[in-house]
């Protein structure tokens, strides 16, 4: 009896240990899609994908042609703003990314003349303001400056007292991730354009012209090799050739954007020549028979018969590319660089949204909320990526089966 | 006799030597895809062999038994001194791994015995589609969780002991945040070596009266060692080569050989994405180094472990 | 009557590796007939069928000596174009294998990768073709449908529409049947005793009864060689050889 019992404990035990090891993965799913969330939902906004990430000063007047005038507006402001019918702006204290208070631009009439104001400084000359801009302070002739310290209620009483104003100086709103964005869609249109002839182009030959011998089998080994190593390898690798390689190549002074996609093109090239020949192979001999039979040239073969039929497989390895150079961030270090830029050129430094996430988080403070949203976004576009891997997969085999 | 017309077979000569220019083009790209691993093997060794047999302008060669054993990352000024070692990283990796190892095989061998036996076909393929989940999130988001949530847990369960750590960053946060990585990987090779167990197997041991637990442990598992081990040998590869979501939990450390779980500590790969100013001289050659050895580790376990899977797999046979 | 050889084969031997697959086959085919290869399984005659087009050149072990000479041209001639080979001399399968594209397309697949772009050019092409195999008007009105919704037969009659529409010399058949049901193997029969009319046919049956049908000549293969070859009506009445007899007997294959 103590034997039943004692097989009865071990059973007990061993069933819990696994359905416990089972929880564990949907605990930790689940814990990771909510802390993001979480933390980063808050801050997902169509300005954050089109704004800069760097905030501007810039120090204005008004053009020639704009005065001030009166302008009613019928919004009631109830959030603490003020409101200037002189000048048709409305601003309010708020508390701002590094804990003090500045003064906020809360609404801007479509009619006011501080839509059209002329840069005192350099670069683009002509300037507006916006909601969200920081108002630092505004100079004015016959009245001393209002500055933002002094609080939004003050500006706007100088501010409405005053016909004319000599500057004001503002500061645009940062925080915003295009320029990230923007890095990764150069990132993944370019790789893919170094990737899928290359990666395609061996996984037709492997498949349809080579002779199953020594030599290939070596080349393929050699090929599945790459996927063993590390990520930061490749970064170390893009690092040293090709970043060297495009400053030689081109006006780059540094690792860029295009270094990146090379980079990532050799990440890449044993994922996208498996999926190539696995959907290569999958094409029945018949077709290539018939259509050498029928006095085509291999090439013909290959491009008429071969390769429309594996397109299937073709677009599920450039979603998983495309997957993949989302999601890294240890090679794209190296390569591309970890400075944060809101003007992308390919041949300068910018991150992706991937390293944009490692560079806040190494930074001092680290912005844990910026970089959940960024993580909220790649995990919902990763989430896309893998259902229409699955849905593609599936048409895959449904064509075979009424084939056969 | 009729008069019988012999027909002239047409010369295809564009489309031959248009078959042979595409196969040459195709054979480039291959050759190209195939060189590529010469290419990354190549600049590692070349650069990262550097330091040791030249003067690095003028700072002198690095020696190479005080780089793999010594226990500080660099003493003295960067640029100005040649006294790298990785020692005390290298023993700091190589428990890191074990250990993520360590917590996540045990988990990841269970779940995918859950999915592949026990579970329900419904909660299987949810549970199934977790897994894929969590193996599609890039390494950095780990990462991010692990700087939000694991350093949290750290920090109140080493305050809770006694222990002040340094906002979490700690060798276990390492750990941790390695092991969920992990457990996706082990879990679905591993389901693919369960699920191919023979059932024969199975109803042998359950006629011989033993209860399903039973066969499923002292049967199933065993008989699926092999793919189970080969699950073990790719998690602990890919432990060992992680980067950014470490470095986010693991807290920097600069010297000092440490096994204290709760201490700072640095692994390869994360002292490889420190504070690199330059992009000559030692302190950058040094990382390929660094690289240099990484991949000597990786290989290495690669080979003591395919050594024990073979050992381990004969015993069965006999 | 003196009719004239299209292919003339002489001491052909064809080896796959090491292993020798044909030994010392001579035989002369004539124009427009019909001449049925028999024998038992993996007597040869398929792969004597596939050097006569050089679809042997896709196995790599495969190689040969001996001459097959079309007309007046050694076939496996270093000056033979294999590509304009294959438009004279065109091959059925044994499983109707149509491309996973419209009727249309099938069919006018061969002229387009010989250049000719012009549609109404094709159309007629395609139309003809499918006329020549008795197919066109059960498809007229679905010519931009899939092929692969076409019953076994029908496929297989657009295998063969599409090889005629290159307007070959000779049309090999592999067994082109043996994937069919009855119904439709007699109306490919039929088709292929109209067609020779036109063409020189060239058919290999593991049917004995389909080549006393319709073949002019038939030839008998065993383990490689060709023991018998001559009028079909004479092969299968007073066969010369006791092997030919036996297999025709039924005593073995």
């Amino acid at each position: 009896m103590s034997m039943l019992n004692k097989r009865k404990v071990y059973d007990i035990t061993m069933q819990s240990l696994t359905y416990l090891s089972s929880i564990v993965s949907i605990v930790v799913l689940l814990a990771i899609v909510f802390f993001v969330f979480q933390k980063g939902y808050r801050l997902i906004s169509w300005d954050l994908i089109t704004h800069n990430y760097q905030s501007v000063t810039y120090t204005a007047d008004l053009k020639e042609d704009q005065e001030s005038g009166t302008f009613i507006s019928t919004k009631t402001f109830d959030d603490g703003s003020f409101y200037s019918t002189k000048w048709g702006i409305a601003i309010k204290d708020d508390e701002n990314l590094i804990g003090g208070t500045s003064v906020f631009i809360t609404y801007v009439h479509p009619d006011s003349p501080l839509n059209a104001l002329n840069n005192k400084g350099v670069g683009i000359e002509d300037l507006s303001v916006d909601v969200d801009y920081q108002i630092i302070r505004v100079a004015f002739d016959g009245a001393s400056s209002a500055l933002a310290i002094h609080g939004a209620e003050h500006m706007i009483e100088v501010w409405d007292s005053q016909d004319s104003f000599r500057e004001l100086e503002f500061s645009t709103t940062g925080g915003g991730i295009r320029g990230s964005i923007i890095t990764t869609l150069y990132l993944i249109v370019l790789t893919l354009i170094f990737a899928l002839p290359i990666g395609v182009g061996a996984a037709i030959y492997l498949t349809e012209y080579a002779k199953n011998n020594r030599f290939t089998r070596f080349l393929r080994q050699m090929i599945e090799t790459l996927t063993g190593i590390p990520s930061i390898i490749y970064g170390l690798m893009g690092l040293a050739v090709f970043v060297p390689l495009t400053i030689r190549l081109t006006d780059a002074t540094g690792a860029n954007i295009i270094s990146g996609a090379l980079t990532l093109t050799v990440i890449l090239l044993p994922v996208i020549i498996r999926t190539t020949e696995e959907s290569l192979k999958v094409v029945p001999d018949d077709y290539r028979y018939a259509s050498l039979a029928l006095g085509a040239s291999q090439t013909q073969t290959t491009f008429k018969v071969v390769l429309p039929n594996a397109t299937a497989g073709i677009l599920t390895a450039t979603l998983l590319a495309i997957g993949r150079i989302i999601g890294e961030s240890a090679a794209l270090v190296f390569a591309i660089g970890t400075a944060v830029k809101d003007d992308i050129r390919l041949t300068e430094k910018s991150t992706s949204l991937a390293v944009h996430i490692w560079s806040m988080m190494t930074d001092e403070p680290a912005n844990i909320e910026l970089s959940s949203t960024i993580a909220l976004i790649i995990l919902a576009i990763v989430l896309v990526l893998n259902i229409s891997i699955k849905l593609l997969s599936k048409r895959m085999l449904r064509k075979q089966g009424v084939k056969k | 006799m009729q008069h019988v017309e012999i027909p002239v077979i047409k010369q295809h000569k564009e489309k031959r030597i248009k078959d042979r220019f595409v196969k040459i083009i195709l054979l480039s790209f291959t050759l190209l895809s195939s060189s590529f691993i010469f290419i990354v093997a190549g600049t590692i060794l070349v650069k990262g062999v550097t330091p040791f047999i030249t003067n690095n302008n003028g700072l002198g060669s690095v020696s190479f038994i005080p780089f793999l054993t010594g226990d500080t990352w660099l003493i003295g000024e960067s640029f100005h001194s040649n006294l790298y070692s990785i020692g005390f990283i290298i023993a700091s990796t190589l428990m890191i791994a074990l250990l993520s190892l360590v917590v996540s095989f045990p988990i990841g061998v269970l779940t995918a015995l859950f999915i592949a036996k026990v579970a329900p076909k419904k909660l299987a393929n949810i549970l199934r589609t977790v897994i894929e989940l969590l193996a599609s999130i890039p390494s950095i988001i780990y990462g991010l969780f692990g700087a939000g949530i694991i350093l949290n847990l750290v920090y109140n369960f080493s305050a809770a002991i006694g222990y002040q750590s340094k906002g979490g960053n700690s060798m276990l946060a390492s750990i941790l945040v390695l092991a969920i990585m992990t457990i996706p990987t082990i879990t679905s090779i591993s389901e693919v070596a369960i699920r191919s167990v023979d059932k024969n197997l199975e109803e042998g041991s359950l006629a011989l009266g033993a209860s399903k637990t039973q066969t499923h442990f002292k049967v199933v598992l065993f008989a699926a060692k092999s793919g189970i081990f080969t699950s073990a040998i790719l998690g602990i590869g890919r432990a060992l080569g992680e980067a950014t979501a470490v470095s986010l939990v693991a807290g920097g450390r600069r010297s000092g050989y440490s096994f204290d779980l709760l201490d700072t500590t640095s692994t390869l790969t994360t002292i490889m994405l420190e504070g690199m100013k330059e992009t000559i001289g030692l302190d950058y050659d040094i990382r390929f180094s660094v690289g240099i050895v990484l991949i000597v580790v990786i290989i290495l376990t690669n080979i003591i472990l395919n050594f024990v899977k073979r050992k381990v797999g004969n015993v069965n046979v006999k | 009557m003196n009719d004239s050889i299209v292919f003339n084969v002489k001491n052909l031997n064809l080896f796959y590796g090491e292993k020798q697959a044909l030994k010392n086959i001579e035989i002369p085919i004539y124009k427009n007939q019909i001449t049925a290869l028999i024998g038992p399984s993996g007597c040869g005659k398929s792969t004597f069928l596939r050097a006569l087009n050089r679809m042997n050149d896709l196995i790599d072990e495969c190689h040969l000596d001996g001459k097959i000479n079309y007309y007046d041209q050694d076939i496996y001639d270093q000056t033979m174009d294999v590509i304009g080979l294959r438009t004279h001399v065109g091959m059925v399968f044994q499983k109707p294998n149509p491309f996973p594209m419209s009727i249309f397309d099938n069919i006018a697949y061969g002229p387009r990768c010989q250049g000719i772009k012009d549609k109404q050019k094709l159309k007629e092409i395609v139309d003809e073709a499918l006329k020549q195999a008795a197919l066109y008007d059960e498809v007229k009105d679905r010519l931009k449908e899939s092929a692969l919704s076409l019953s076994g037969g029908q496929q297989q009659r657009l295998c063969i529409a599409r090889t005629i529409a290159m307007k070959p010399d000779v049309i090999l058949m592999d067994e082109p049947t043996s994937a069919l049901d009855p119904v439709a193997t007699l109306k490919i029969e039929d088709l292929v005793v109209e067609l020779k009319k036109n063409y020189t046919i060239i058919i290999v049956t593991h049917n004995m009864q389909q080549a006393a049908r319709i073949a002019d000549k038939t030839a008998f293969f065993l383990m490689g060689e060709l023991i018998e070859y001559g009028d079909t009506s004479t092969l299968f009445s007073t066969p010369q050889y006791k092997k030919t007899e036996d297999y025709i007997t039924g005593r073995f294959g």
